[in-house]
């Protein structure tokens, strides 16, 4: 980040500015009664009090650069990403939370060492300013495409339930009888990445290119970083969707190749 | 060694069953059985009745283990399913539901899909003899399986367990989807086969006729629990119940008068 120099700084007053726009927001919000103004006010405290705590957070580790700090760090960002991957469920799944925290856990740590130590190469491999960063992306897309999985294999699994009988009254295996939900899922979930890979760039400016480049990067740097992103995140989005399902499958079913109908 | 079995053991016994389901997603915990035993001899039929939500297609897929009891037991043959391999036992003992499900692509391949090593004869002469036996034109085979009418798809699962040559056939309903023309198809087809097959037949079932026709015995589940047991060679005693098989009601009395 040679170019860190040419970054303007932002005084409180500009920011109080930015504010302004959430205003706008919430008078539209009011106009149209739409009802959304209070959780307009909230989400815009939390958003300032979020990022502030993370920042001051962010700072310190940064300053410390410990691998143990790092990855404590890492080990909260991956707990509220599996909270938040299965609090939207339309009905409770059992175990849920722990089934996202421990394929999250898993996709993400592959996928992370993969791109630290074999591509990226930064040294020492926890150094805060790549592996934080690149952590965040990568658990980000584990949890979105995680809470998909998740959502389409409980939907299909509840309406298809009578088909999912029908293959095991003809002597199928639990894991059989459920193989076209758990298809059906996996495909929900890495569709939105395989649709992001194709208009990248071309419709917007993804969030870590844009950063790179509000900090002084030349355009060229910028776009190798985020190929990487990109292609790191689609493996991280399989990866995770593949174990969720294939986690949370196992809880509907018994080693009796019976549906645990009631769960649905 | 294994002690030989009297050869006249009843092909399912169903042993002080009961089955709770946890409190799960904000429902209390369900008593869906209660402590039923019954047992249905080989070739013999079994009708169980009862208002909806009293455990009788429950208690049905306890047979072929596609419910787990919290207690109690339940054997085949002789043998506690527990000891079966439950998709065996499923092939032994085929299920045919409300609503038939067809699988997509032909009736051909609906009627061949199998697991791996699944005993039985799947040649096309097999096909067409299973399609024939339940009073369908092999002609049919071909067809695209969503462009069959709701008791031709009805048919076509039947045909579908019967190619596993099960010992006993399972039906949920089997007519309550139908319209009557295609409900009574159903009926003549299920009868026809038991004697031909020698079927041992448990049906859930709120036609008069299917009942009739099975000529079995009776049980009456209320919340789970047997309210009324009529063998078959015993005459009917409770009179709703004789007004409901002489098709005078059209659903099962749903208390005792």
């Amino acid at each position: 980040m040679s170019g860190a120099g040419s970054v303007l700084d932002l005084s409180l007053g500009q920011l109080g500015l930015a504010l302004l726009l959430v205003g706008v927001v919430i008078a539209i919000s009011a106009y149209q009664g739409l009802g959304i103004g209070r959780d307009l006010v909230v989400g815009s405290l939390r958003a300032v009090v979020q990022l502030y705590l993370v920042g001051l957070i962010l700072a310190v580790v940064f300053q410390a650069a410990q691998w143990y700090w790092v990855l404590l760090m890492l080990a909260v960002m991956t707990a509220v990403a599996a909270q938040a991957a299965t609090s939207r469920l339309a009905r409770p799944m059992p175990g849920a939370r722990a089934i996202a925290a421990l394929a999250l856990t898993v996709s993400t740590a592959v996928t992370l060492a993969y791109v630290i130590g074999v591509i990226i190469q930064s040294r020492p491999w926890y150094e805060p300013q790549y592996i934080i960063p690149i952590a965040g992306m990568i658990l980000g897309s584990a949890m979105t495409s995680a809470a998909l999985a998740g959502d389409r294999l409980q939907g299909d699994l509840r309406v298809r339930a009578d088909e999912v009988e029908a293959r095991l009254a003809l002597g199928f295996s639990g894991r059989e009888a459920v193989q076209p939900m758990a298809r059906t899922a996996l495909r929900a979930a890495m569709i939105p990445t395989v649709n992001g890979m194709m208009t990248v760039g071309l419709v917007q400016l993804p969030g870590m290119m844009t950063g790179q480049i509000l900090a002084g990067s030349s355009p060229l740097l910028a776009i190798k970083y985020q190929l990487v992103v990109v292609f790191m995140q689609a493996a991280a989005t399989a990866l995770a969707s593949l174990l969720f399902v294939r986690l949370a499958v196992g809880r509907y079913l018994t080693p009796a190749h019976q549906l645990r109908r009631y769960l649905l | 060694m294994v002690a030989p079995l009297p050869p006249s053991h009843p092909l399912f016994e169903v042993e002080q069953l009961s089955l709770v389901h946890d409190a799960w997603g904000g429902q209390p915990p369900v008593t869906v059985l209660k402590n039923v035993s019954v047992s249905v001899e080989r070739g013999s039929a079994l009708v169980l009745l009862g208002p909806s939500g009293s455990g009788k297609s429950t208690l049905l897929r306890c047979l072929n283990r596609l419910a787990e009891p919290t207690s109690g037991r339940v054997r085949f043959d002789g043998r506690d399913i527990r000891s079966l391999d439950s998709r065996d036992l499923r092939q032994r003992a085929a299920l045919v539901m409300q609503t038939p499900v067809l699988f997509e692509g032909t009736v051909r391949g609906n009627l061949r899909i199998r697991p791996a090593g699944t005993p039985g004869d799947f040649s096309e002469a097999s096909l067409a003899a299973a399609v024939e036996e339940v009073g369908l034109d092999p002609k049919l085979l071909d067809r695209d399986a969503v462009t069959l009418s709701g008791g031709e798809k009805q048919r076509v699962t039947i045909a579908r367990a019967l190619l596993r040559d099960p010992q006993a056939l399972l039906l949920d309903e089997p007519t309550s989807a139908l319209d009557p023309p295609n409900a009574a198809l159903v009926v003549e087809s299920v009868s026809r086969l038991r004697e031909l097959r020698r079927l041992t037949i448990v049906a859930v079932t709120h036609q008069p006729e299917l009942v009739r026709r099975l000529g079995g015995s009776l049980l009456y589940l209320v919340q789970g629990e047997v309210l009324t047991y009529e063998r078959a060679d015993s005459g009917v005693t409770d009179a709703r119940l004789q007004a409901f098989l002489a098709g005078e009601l059209a659903s099962p009395p749903t208390e005792r008068p």
